[in-house]
């Protein structure tokens, strides 16, 4: 039970908002910090904690790719299929990752180390193609540098390729 | 004076109010604006732009769903332009709809269709796959096909706007969109229906008649539904004499369209295979089949007999409540005449009797002064012992209209927790609750009273009108301590201040009065304190204010202002009314009889002890619905004739000598008064099942065998007689327009009336929990009324069987703890008069120290009830009891 382990961190979300219902993503976020995904009980008691019914927490998680219904790997490697970045070839990248984790979106691999997902815009739209993993976003992606980053996680757990939770475009004035 | 704009659609000039819809106002000058995700009933959400219109000034085209008119404005609904948008909405949409229309239950009445119709290229520049969803088991009644779906939303915004249950959640995004419940459970909610009907296509339909039909086959009727007091308005729908499916068009009736579970599911227990299709005659002690002559020459002779040898008044009748006005009127003039007796009772007696005596004593009504659409816009509502969800749905939907619509203040004296449920719960839209125990509810009442004396909030007006009643008013509520009143409520002397001063700021104050005070003792009494509250605060009187007691049955009000009560003669007047007496007396060319009639309890006590040799029980069950303790199955045993009108064979029919098949609602013409006093017409949609009649042809059938015939060549003439009776009964209009107060009886109630019986009225009571038998492990046990039922009677739809099949004991989740039980474990609730094996359920809106258990499978939790007789209303309480909870071994 969330309310039980992390009461003091839910009553300071619930003072942040006038409207109890506001607290919906931050108090999903905590669920899913917990246990990796949101639960259905997590949604339950959530509902419960914001007094809406289970079914309203529900139709906000399916709306966000960043909250996940189910178990994901170590590495949950996000591939923003938007516009822009589906100009600059976000299908041959989802193309490459599939071919070499051998897995379609929506899965994870056997080991338990990656799943691969596709999801909205990231905000990254001048570097693109781009992907999340975790909480690092990778830009400007190549074949070549996919494999790199892939290596470096399954060896090191993290990689020196990523730039951090946010780039901003490079200037491009001189 | 309302605001109006001048604005000209398509040529046609046209003035509205202000804030008027481009879409409401094409409609009023007959211009239809195709549209999937507006309805009148919701909030415009603007998401499908099907609506799209041309406005001059205005660089693109805007939705008429969403665009208020405005002065002047120039409105194109038929352009090129505008028929260039349609037809790429439509294109968009059937992109990925699977044109399944051939097995498509919504096929020949789907919007998509018919603007496609219209509006559509046959050809489509889309190639791509279409979306297909995974098929899911979505519930036993409701069916989808997400495949269909046009993702207007109206079906989610329908069960959170209007019904405040939030049962539907639209997963995913964009196209990928899909209707669900949580997760992949199966729905769980109030049934209402609303889904299906308000889906502009074939995305949520209903399993009850899943591929029976195509709309062009149905024969309608509009009729009006039996299962509460609401009276909703209903179109029962057949194909070949079958029931196909109920629905109830936007607008319809008092209910606007909107039905609950038990309307818009329940319509099969008129063909249930258990329908009594032929007369039924005691032979050897076996009910046997017996012919219509047989049967009736055999009832009428051996009644000639028995009155003969024992006089009128070893008679008496009991007629249900569901029973048409035609029905009740003639049975009230067939024992009076026929018969020659007063003892004459309804199941109004159960509670309906209790409000309209309050109401007659302080205001000279015997109906609401307020109807449906004074709830709505009433600025404060107060509601007491209701639970209005569960028993009267569609009143509790003109409730929340006024608390989420237009910001009424809620007040409610609950047995509720306010927890969010898969079934909407009122106390969660009220600013003000007090959560009590059933016996709370006076104590919660006299502390609102308690307030408005010692805040200063009494009505200038009044306390100049009526010093005295003020007084003795205020006295008695400043002998009541705070103390006191907290520990009976457990709410503080400060919420009750506050509650109050809301209430009284409000020029418009509601307050309905429910199950839990009519149905409970002294029910009379705390209704016409209820009405002292509005007399204190000034509401009384004032347009759009009054005090409201809901009527549990669909025609409760009807068989009170028939007369079909031992204290009252057609209109209602008192028995005893001597001019009234002369009225009908001159109108029926015959003496009234003479005495002063029993009621129901009175009667079965007289059959017990032998007084009373006969009964005519129509469409009404005493063995079934009183506890066994009130010995109602031995004393009618002892009747010499008992004659039974019903549609199965009940409890009470299998005692009988006769059993006189009858028809339902579903097969005859007539009326019903609903809760507000509106008179309604009652359609047959099918032809008589069996050789049954309605009850007003076998009592008229019954009269000329007995030699007083009351003859009549359809309801319709019965209906003439009751206006000749009560003028202007019935002007069957879309509203009711409700009585005044009548001020002479309001005077003398402010001058005398009030004090009889004042001491009683404002003591707190004994707090039943304080009673010596009560353990430290014991609940008090609530027998009520649920949504998904309505008496036993509903318990032969096998819609709502899908949804509740049995009762289970609801306790809350704490009580649940303490007791060291657990959902769905067995338990064996018992006391000192008898004891039943249940299932657990934990509910968080069941107040601690509370179990509540569903009257309609009540058979075994009857046994641990007493009943009371209220002495002065001679109304039977039988719904509570202290009980001792355990594991079942
Ligand atoms: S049937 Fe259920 S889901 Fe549909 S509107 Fe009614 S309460 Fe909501
Ligand atoms: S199911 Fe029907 S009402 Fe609901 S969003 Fe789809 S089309 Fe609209
Ligand atoms: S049971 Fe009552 S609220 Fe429900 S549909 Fe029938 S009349 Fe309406
Ligand atoms: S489109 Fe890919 S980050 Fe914006
Ligand atoms: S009806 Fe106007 S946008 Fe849907």
């Amino acid at each position: 039970m969330l309310r039980e382990k992390y009461k003091a961190e839910i009553d300071e979300i619930l003072s942040r908002y006038p409207l109890r219902r506001s607290a919906l993503l931050p108090l999903l976020y905590l669920a899913q910090k917990e246990e990796g995904y949101v639960t259905e009980a997590a949604m339950k008691e959530i509902a419960s904690i914001l007094k809406i019914t289970p079914p309203q927490v529900y139709e906000t998680v399916t709306f966000y790719t960043m909250l996940n219904l189910r178990p994901v790997g170590k590495f949950h490697i996000q591939v923003c299929k938007s516009l822009m970045c589906a100009l600059v070839g976000s299908d041959t990248l989802l193309g490459w990752l599939e071919v070499r984790l051998g897995i379609k979106p929506g899965n994870t691999t056997k080991d338990g180390l990656f799943t691969l997902s596709k999801v909205e815009c990231l905000a990254a739209c001048g570097t693109g193609p781009m992907m999340q993993i975790n909480d690092d976003y990778y830009e400007r992606l190549t074949e070549e540098k996919v494999d790199r980053i892939l290596a470096d996680l399954k060896r090191d757990g993290t990689s020196s390729l990523k730039s951090g939770p946010f780039m901003w475009p490079e200037r491009t004035d001189g | 004076m309302v605001e109006t704009v001048k604005l000209t659609i398509d040529g046609h000039h046209i003035t509205v109010p202000k804030g008027t819809l481009v879409i409401e106002a094409a409609r009023q000058v007959g211009v239809m604006v195709p549209h999937f995700c507006y309805h009148p009933k919701l909030k415009p959400d603007a998401n499908c732009r099907m609506c799209l219109v041309e406005i001059e000034k205005m660089p693109k085209l805007q939705t008429a769903c969403s665009t208020p008119a405005a002065e002047g404005m120039v409105v194109r609904t038929a352009t090129t332009v505008v028929n260039e948008a349609h037809k790429s909405v439509l294109e968009f949409i059937l992109a990925n709809h699977p044109l399944d229309c051939p097995v498509c239950d919504q096929g020949g009445r789907c919007d998509l269709q018919d603007f496609s119709h219209e509006y559509t290229p046959t050809t489509s520049r889309f190639i791509e796959v279409k979306r297909v969803f995974p098929k899911e088991y979505f519930s036993p009644l409701i069916e989808t096909q997400m495949n269909r779906c046009v993702q207007c939303l109206r079906c989610v915004r329908y069960c959170d706007e209007v019904m405040d249950v939030k049962a539907l959640a639209p997963s995913g995004r964009g196209t990928m969109t899909e209707i669900k419940h949580f997760t992949h459970h199966e729905l769980d909610c109030e049934f209402c229906g609303g889904c299906v009907q308000i889906c502009p296509v074939g995305a949520i339909t209903s399993r009850l008649s899943m591929y029976e039909f195509r709309p062009w086959m149905l024969k309608r009727a509009d009729t009006v539904c039996t299962y509460c007091g609401d009276g909703c308005q209903i179109t029962i729908q057949t194909k070949e004499n079958q029931l196909i499916e109920v629905m109830s068009a936007q607008g319809a009736g008092r209910n606007n369209g909107d039905l609950c579970a038990r309307g818009f599911f329940g319509y099969h227990v008129s063909t249930h295979p258990d329908r009594l299709q032929h007369p039924l005659i005691r032979r050897n002690g076996e009910l046997v089949q017996a012919t219509w002559e047989d049967a009736l020459e055999w009832v009428a002779e051996t009644a000639i007999r028995l009155k003969l040898a024992h006089g009128p008044n070893a008679f008496g009748g009991l007629i249900g409540a569901r029973c048409t006005n035609e029905d009740l009127y003639l049975f009230q003039k067939f024992m009076r005449l026929v018969v020659g007796t007063n003892n004459i009772d309804s199941s109004a007696r159960y509670g309906q009797i209790n409000g309209v005596r309050a109401l007659r004593r302080v205001q000279g009504t015997s109906r609401w002064t307020v109807t449906f659409d004074d709830i709505v816009s009433a600025e404060a509502l107060l509601l007491v012992g209701t639970n209005v969800t569960e028993t009267n749905p569609i009143t509790g939907l003109k409730v929340k209209e006024a608390v989420k619509k237009r910001q009424a203040t809620l007040l409610t004296i609950e047995a509720l927790e306010p927890a969010v449920g898969t079934i909407s719960n009122i106390a969660n839209l009220a600013a003000h609750h007090f959560s009590v125990q059933p016996d709370g509810f006076k104590p919660a009442v006299l502390g609102l009273i308690k307030a408005v004396v010692e805040e200063n909030l009494v009505s200038q007006p009044l306390a100049q009108k009526a010093p005295g009643y003020v007084q003795a008013v205020s006295e008695a509520v400043r002998r009541l301590s705070w103390q006191a009143i907290e520990r009976a409520t457990g709410s503080s002397s400060q919420s009750f201040i506050d509650a109050t001063r809301s209430f009284t700021r409000t020029a418009r104050a509601v307050i309905l009065v429910g199950q839990g005070v009519l149905r409970a003792p002294d029910g009379s009494g705390l209704t016409a304190t209820l009405l002292d509250l509005l007399l204190l605060t000034g509401h009384h009187g004032l347009p759009g204010c009054g005090v409201a007691p809901l009527a549990e049955e669909n025609n409760d009000q009807g068989a009170v202002e028939m007369g079909a009560a031992l204290e009252y003669l057609p209109g209602p007047s008192d028995a005893n009314d001597q001019a009234a007496r002369a009225r009908l007396a001159q109108a029926w060319k015959e003496e009234l009889p003479k005495g002063p009639g029993k009621s129901l309890m009175e009667m079965i006590e007289g059959a017990r002890t032998g007084s009373l040799k006969a009964m005519f029980i129509v469409g009404e069950n005493p063995a079934g619905s009183l506890p066994p303790s009130a010995g109602t199955m031995e004393a009618l045993q002892s009747l010499d004739l008992l004659v039974c009108q019903e549609l199965f064979l009940t409890e009470t029919a299998r005692l009988a000598h006769v059993v006189l098949p009858a028809c339902s609602y579903a097969e005859k013409d007539g009326t019903f008064t609903n809760t507000e006093g509106h008179v309604q017409s009652v359609r047959h949609a099918i032809e008589l099942i069996g050789e049954s009649r309605p009850d007003w042809e076998i009592l008229s059938a019954l009269s000329v065998l007995m030699g007083y015939p009351l003859e009549y060549g359809d309801a319709k003439e019965i209906f003439k007689e009751i206006r000749s009776l009560i003028p202007g009964y019935g002007l069957l209009g879309p509203a009711p327009t409700p009585p005044r107060p009548d001020q002479a009886v309001v005077e003398s109630y402010l001058k005398t009336g009030y004090s009889s019986g004042l001491a009683e009225r404002y003591t707190l009571g004994e707090r039943r929990a304080a009673s010596g038998e009560r353990k430290d492990f014991s609940l008090t046990l609530l027998v009520t009324q649920t949504l998904f039922h309505s008496g036993k009677f509903s318990t032969r739809a096998k819609g709502l069987l899908q949804v509740q099949a049995e009762g289970a004991f609801s306790l809350n989740p704490a009580d649940g703890t303490r007791l060291g039980l657990a959902e769905g474990d067995r338990v064996r609730v018992s006391n000192d008069l008898g004891e039943m094996t249940t299932t657990v359920k934990l509910q968080d809106r069941v107040p601690v120290g509370l179990a509540l258990f569903p009257e309609h499978f009540d058979q075994e939790a009857r046994r641990l009830l007493r009943v009371s007789t209220d002495p002065a209303t001679q109304v039977p309480y039988y719904k509570s009891a202290s009980v001792k909870v355990e594991k079942a071994k």
